[in-house]
């Protein structure tokens, strides 16, 4: 497969450079470059495989582009790198062939597939950059390209107004970024990703990292829309559908690629991995809290990626960077599909209605379901073993099956009937079953290309007994929801929570001082 | 302060007349889980069409015509003749205007309806102070209705149980985003705010001291102005009527708009106050329609007789002569225009059968209970009350109810551990590979095909001889069917099959509720089948042979396929059932081809088939876009002639209606729910943003039961803009229904004159009357207040084009 792979990136970027040519040249209605859709996906997708399997078969390499000498640009192959290829090349497949009939008679459909090849491609060179500079530019350039698809409709004052604020956080992104890459040059003294990790590995703590540790971090915490840059992400519907399912499977994984390609640089500064554990846990439980009270399906698949991203930054305060990546994979894929899927909202809802009403668990029922849980993970993380795992991960997975917890509950409701107590059970073993397996699978494949966790000092202990018992709590709370929710003292917590605790509303004061502005309609008016 | 006035008696009498007023101005809006086309103009139905179009002006800034230059390109293009014009203008609704045909042909002239629109207070604030109030009183009401109306999206909702007017109060107590953007003390005025709204209603009245004149007025711009959540209220206060209860919810909606105005209000009064006096003392319901307004309905008319001309050469243009086979089969089809198209594939296919049309619940008030399921359909016309009540039963051999709801119970446990909060994490890191092999199911190969099950049927309460044979005797003469039974009568429902599509069931049956016709027509075929029934059915001349079988099928209209329902055929009819498969199978290409005309990327018909499982299709099938035609006449009219699925089309032949006691029918139940199809068209082409739900690719499905566009804001109504439109030009031309009939003037005008609802939509211009020739073509034509002249076409016309058969 080695010899395929340059040729094969080679075509690939001809490929969607020609097709976003072909694109702008025919940026209105019935592109020609649509035709070409199923040719582009054919090779994003054999492309990114061959570069999977040349990592399988002869291990992770560097590959130095042309005028190398001059810039430094070279690609980095190993698992992190290709896997998120893979991810990228397929979901971009499936987008850009659904945008194919979905935007079918639009206006600017060619322009739209241009503005997403490029994308597209910036993304795959942001994934495979293993030089400072090239990293920078793909970063920047998926922004201002994602840009302008989150402006399709620029004549929307909601669109514009979700695109200002997030144009906002992304400069300050591109700039924290780049004092980062200047901060480790600087002190490392090479443009080359992999050397820089390797340096950071052997530093012995003589080298401080810490100031470029905290640029990446900031870098990270505002490209992933963690709190309180989370407030564009809830709003930048107002594209269609599939600019929505391209950035929450695609682009907003960007800040934790980041943190988990300068692993070494980060796992060598705690303070700043406390940091990312606070802030993404905080964020993760806010914006899941925040998802529940969101009745409309697109705002609360947003609310959930915040909150799944904030999860993905805790996973790399915590030093597990190899679950991180696999749940941006898991992610990913999971968020590509509830988004292009969204206009089945009404029949899901309608089935949820039609079976009768929810039973409710009482609270002697939540503690039998959390003991049945915790029972579920012992016997299968005994079966996996738990000796190899660090603290970290065990913390982990006891947050995780406090969720399982919830889906035991529900069969353990006085008025459950016994089959669904089974449903439930079963359901609960095959979810702690697919994530031990799911785990144990990405760690042995990135054994090599990132640092072991730590064993966790005095800090990271805190932390993890603060994320337990703040998970716990909400876990607890979540499964006895029905019985507290309605109480009128919760009415105003609610109502709080549904706004997002104002955030969106003060930025918007700040960043656009509400002034009013024009509607120009989409669609041709009268 | 407020709270110390006291309102006389009898103002308050006035208020709530103004208030009645504005409720029953707004129509009212289905769910999407079973949305029906409902006409916008309900509550203007009672006006000329010309006074409403200047009524919507004035209180929305919307048009009720396209814009002048569409019809100017018209005229350009040949589509309307000088003679359309001509006739155009001598129409009752124009007569007297002194229109030119210069005057017509200017673009600059045209009526701009925005520049006629009345000042809402808010939007006085907005032009005051230059922040966004209008959106901000869009966004905020929309937080709270979103989850007010929610079905189940959200799984922390809103607290339930409370009216609307109590439920915002708890909420908006709390809100503090109206503080942060600049309403001053917002939150603290709601919380001193009456627990009646009718007496709140009052305060505000008080407060920014409305002329009682306008009140009602004024009430009826604040609820249009909330777009479908005024409409979604409305829709409960419907269904409420339905059962003889109250609903109070969209007075609780006029009364929360109000707050905001109020809030404004004080908060500006140094400014605006002036202006805002100045807009009452300005604005006096003039009589004379505003500049170019006139023109442009003059135009729209045009168009409008360009139509019906093409319409009259289609009803006389020549037909092949009826061979004279025996006929074989007898298929009764749903009135929906997407049967004429199938109609008339399958008479072609073959000789020995015969169509007719009727309404598509066929004449059972049906309320399904379906299988394992707490949800009951109402498989009927919304405008009435079910009474045949049947439920579902399980399929042979598979689960029983109980285990499938255990089954049903255990998926939703599953959905709520992904969406619910932490557990979300262990369901990503589990389970989210899995979508791989989903993203790549649906979105190369095609969505998952859903085995569709036809679950037994059985009447529930079970209804007694003769009941059914009363049932059965009065749908067979509604039918015009009392007689001549062929061997097989196959009684067609249809429903649509689209994937990941919100506006489904605007696809579906209209006179089924929005559900497929398929539960219908296989009860009908059961009772019709009844040797019970059939020799009650005696005793009233209706003679059915034993030889004659009832089959219940479904038209499945995004691919034209026919499925017969196997209930109760006979081994005798083996071959003839087999001989009409091939016919039906035949018929669905043909009817595909001709579809594959005017449908984007349908490959001549041959790509249609899979359309009906690709998740990306905005444009699945055109629905009943381009409908213009409603014509109640034996089908001897319209066969064989070319109505491009633009008609519908019920059976009816007067000189077997007596005591046109069917056309009596006719006129009150079908032609009404045409009329609500026909003008939801009309008003979501004419006024998209205020009567159409915008574009598909922005949609955000809310609470499982609407749609946003974008972010948030209104819940948008009717149609959304890939139904009407396919890129470049519009698919749907809208038009007033012109309803055609063959009958006696003098019978329909005595209908009409028992009907003042159904008379308003004629004598005021919302549909069109024409009654038909027995030689085929237009004969009278309706002048309004119950008076007829001759439908004239010109010499020229009367020259046949010659129409290749």
């Amino acid at each position: 497969m080695n010899e395929w792979l340059g040729p094969g990136l080679a075509v690939m970027s001809a490929s969607l450079v020609g097709f976003a040519a072909v694109s702008f040249l025919g940026p209105g209605r019935h592109p020609a470059s649509k035709g070409g859709i199923p040719l582009l996906g054919t090779i994003l997708v054999a492309t990114s495989l061959v570069a999977l399997v040349t990592v399988v078969q002869t291990g992770p390499q560097t590959l130095f582009l042309p005028l190398h000498d001059q810039t430094g640009f070279s690609l980095r192959l190993d698992y992190i790198s290709t896997l998120l290829f893979v991810l990228v090349g397929f979901v971009g497949t499936i987008v850009l062939n659904f945008s194919r009939t979905y935007l079918d008679g639009e206006s600017r459909q060619g322009a739209f597939l241009g503005w997403m090849s490029l994308t597209l491609g910036s993304v795959i060179l942001l994934v495979l950059s293993n030089s400072l500079l090239l990293l920078a530019l793909a970063w920047i350039a998926t922004s201002l390209f994602l840009h302008r698809l989150l402006l399709f409709y620029p004549g929307r004052p909601r669109a514009r107004q979700a695109a200002m604020k997030k144009f906002l956080f992304a400069r300050m992104g591109d700039v924290v970024l780049l004092g980062g890459t200047i901060c480790l040059f600087y002190q490392t003294g090479t443009t080359d990703i992999t050397a820089i990790n390797s340096i950071a590995r052997q530093a012995d703590g003589s080298l401080l990292l810490t100031g470029s540790a905290i640029l990446l971090a900031a870098a990270a915490i505002l490209k992933s829309a963690q709190f309180p840059f989370h407030g564009w992400l809830v709003e930048v519907m107002e594209a269609p559908t599939p600019v929505s399912a391209l950035l929450h499977a695609g682009v907003i994984n960007a800040g934790g690629f980041l943190l988990i390609r300068f692993s070494d640089v980060m796992i060598g500064s705690p303070g700043v991995l406390a940091v990312l554990v606070l802030i993404g846990g905080f964020t993760a439980l806010f914006a899941s809290i925040v998802m529940l009270t969101q009745p409309a399906v697109k705002t609360s698949l947003a609310w959930s990626t915040i909150a799944q991203m904030g999860f993905m930054i805790l996973q790399c305060g915590l030093a597990l960077f190899s679950l991180a990546l696999l749940h941006i994979l898991a992610h990913s894929l999971y968020k590509a599909h509830a988004f292009l899927s969204s206009g089945s909202a009404v029949e899901k809802v309608a089935q949820t209605r039609r079976p009768g009403s929810v039973a409710i668990p009482d609270l002697m029922a939540i503690a039998r379901s959390f003991l049945v849980a915790i029972a579920i993970y012992l016997g299968i993380g005994a079966a996996f073993g738990f000796e190899h795992k660090s603290i970290q991960a065990i913390a982990l997975g006891a947050i995780l099956i406090f969720g399982v917890a919830y889906l035991v509950a529900q069969g353990f409701a006085d008025k459950a009937p016994r089959t669904l107590t089974f449903y439930t059970v079963l359901f609960s073993v095959g979810a702690a079953l697919g994530y031990f397996f799911l785990q144990r699978g990405i760690e042995a494949l990135l054994k090599q290309d990132l640092p072991a966790t730590p064993a966790p000092g005095p800090l990271e202990w805190a932390l993890i007994i603060l994320a337990l018992a703040s998970f716990g709590m909400v876990a607890f709370a979540q499964a006895s929801f029905p019985l507290w929710s309605a109480h009128p003292a919760f009415a105003g917590l609610r109502v709080h929570l549904a706004n997002g605790f104002y955030v969106n509303a003060l930025m918007d004061r700040l960043v656009a001082g509400n002034r009013r502005s024009r509607t120009t309609p989409t669609t041709p008016q009268n | 302060m407020l709270q110390m006035i006291q309102t006389p008696f009898t103002e308050k009498k006035m208020i709530e007349r103004a208030r009645e007023q504005a409720i029953k101005a707004i129509p009212p809006l289905w769910p999407l889980t079973n949305s029906v086309a409902v006409n916008p103009f309900l509550g203007q139905s009672h006006l000329p069409f010309s006074d409403a179009a200047a009524m919507l002006a004035r209180i929305s800034g919307n048009r009720l015509t396209l814009s002048r230059t569409w019809y100017l390109d018209k005229i350009n293009s040949g589509h309307i003749t000088d003679q359309d014009l001509k006739a155009a203008m001598q129409e009752p609704a124009h007569a007297g205007s002194a229109v030119t045909r210069s005057e017509l042909a200017r673009d600059t002239s045209a009526f701009k309806a925005n520049e006629h629109m009345r000042a809402t207070l808010a939007s006085l604030a907005t032009k005051q102070s230059g922040l966004g109030w209008n959106s901000l009183i869009e966004d905020r009401l929309g937080a709270w209705a979103s989850a007010y109306f929610d079905e189940g999206q959200a799984l922390w909702p809103m607290t339930a149980g409370k009216g609307a007017w109590a439920s915002w109060l708890s909420w908006a107590q709390h809100d503090l985003t109206p503080e942060v953007f600049g309403l001053k003390n917002f939150a603290k005025r709601v919380q001193a705010l009456p627990e009646d709204p009718d007496v709140y209603i009052c305060q505000a009245r008080a407060a920014l001291q409305i002329p009682s004149a306008h009140l009602g007025d004024y009430f009826h711009q604040l609820l249009l102005g909330l777009g479908g959540w005024s409409q979604l209220a409305r829709y409960q206060l419907w269904q409420a009527e339905l059962d003889e209860r109250d609903d109070h919810t969209l007075r609780d909606l006029l009364a929360i708009r109000l707050v905001w105005d109020v809030a404004l209000y004080e908060q500006y009064e140094s400014h605006i106050g002036g202006k805002w006096s100045a807009i009452w003392e300005a604005d006096s319901h003039s009589d004379t329609l505003p500049e170019g307004l006139r023109e442009d309905l003059v135009l729209h008319s045009a168009f409008e007789q360009s139509k019906i001309r093409r319409l009259d050469r289609v009803l006389r243009s020549p037909q092949r002569r009826k061979r004279e086979t025996e006929t074989l089969v007898q298929a009764v089809f749903c009135i929906d225009v997407r049967s004429e198209v199938f109609r008339r594939a399958l008479e072609r296919v073959s000789g020995r059968i015969e169509t007719r049309g009727f309404a598509g619940f066929f004449g059972i008030p049906l309320e399904l209970q379906g299988f394992a399921s707490d949800i009951k359909e109402n498989r009927l016309p919304v405008l009435l009350k079910p009474s045949v009540r049947a439920s579902a039963r399980p399929v042979k051999g598979a689960r029983d109810d109980k285990s499938e709801r255990y089954r049903g119970r255990a998926l939703r446990a599953w959905g709520r551990f992904r969406m619910a909060a932490v557990s979300s994490f262990a369901f990503v890191e589990s389970s989210g590979p899995i979508y791989a092999w989903r993203l790549a199911r649906d979105g190369l190969a095609g969505a998952k095909k859903k085995p569709v099950k036809n679950h037994p049927l059985q009447l529930d309460p079970a209804i007694d001889t003769a009941s059914r044979v009363n049932m059965a005797k009065s749908i067979l003469t509604a039918m015009s069917m009392t007689e001549g039974f062929a061997p097989i009568v196959l009684l067609v429902g249809h429903g649509a099959k689209v994937t990941n599509n919100p506006h489904a069931s605007a696809l579906h049956c209209g006179a089924c509720g929005g559900h497929a016709g398929d539960v219908n027509v296989r009860l009908l075929a059961q009772i019709l089948n009844d040797p019970v029934v059939r020799s009650g059915l005696v005793a009233h001349d209706i003679l059915i042979p034993d030889a004659t079988l009832f089959l219940g099928a479904l038209h499945t209209t995004t691919s034209d396929e026919i499925e017969i329902f196997d209930d109760a055929i006979l081994p005798s009819h083996h071959t003839s059932v087999a001989q009409l498969k091939t016919w039906l199978t035949d018929a669905g290409r043909l009817a595909r081809r001709e579809r594959s005309n005017t449908l984007p990327r349908a490959n001549r018909g041959k790509g249609i088939i899979k359309r009906t499982r690709d998740w990306a299709e905005t444009r699945p099938e055109w629905g009943l876009a381009n409908c213009g035609a409603f014509i109640a006449a034996p089908r001897e009219r319209t066969r064989d002639r070319n109505l491009s699925g633009t008609a519908f089309l019920h059976e009816y032949d007067w000189k077997k209606d007596p005591e046109f006691a069917t056309l009596e029918l006719i006129l009150t139940a079908p032609v009404v729910v045409a009329s609500w199809i026909s003008l939801q068209y009309f008003g979501s082409v004419v006024a998209p943003e205020l009567f159409g739900s915008g574009n598909k690719l922005l949609h955000n499905v809310v609470g499982g039961i609407g749609v946003l566009e974008g972010n948030g804001g209104q819940l948008r109504t009717g149609l959304p803009y890939q139904s009407v439109h396919d890129g470049e030009k519009y698919v749907h031309e809208p038009t007033r229904l012109a309803v055609c009939i063959e009958a006696p003037c003098e019978a329909i005008a005595g209908i009409l004159e028992k009907h003042e609802k159904v008379r308003d939509l004629f004598d005021n211009a919302w549909l069109r009357l024409f009654t038909l020739n027995e030689n085929g073509g237009l004969a009278y034509e309706y002048v309004g207040n119950l008076g007829w002249r001759t439908f004239e076409r010109s010499g020229s016309e009367d020259q046949l084009e010659a129409v290749a058969t």
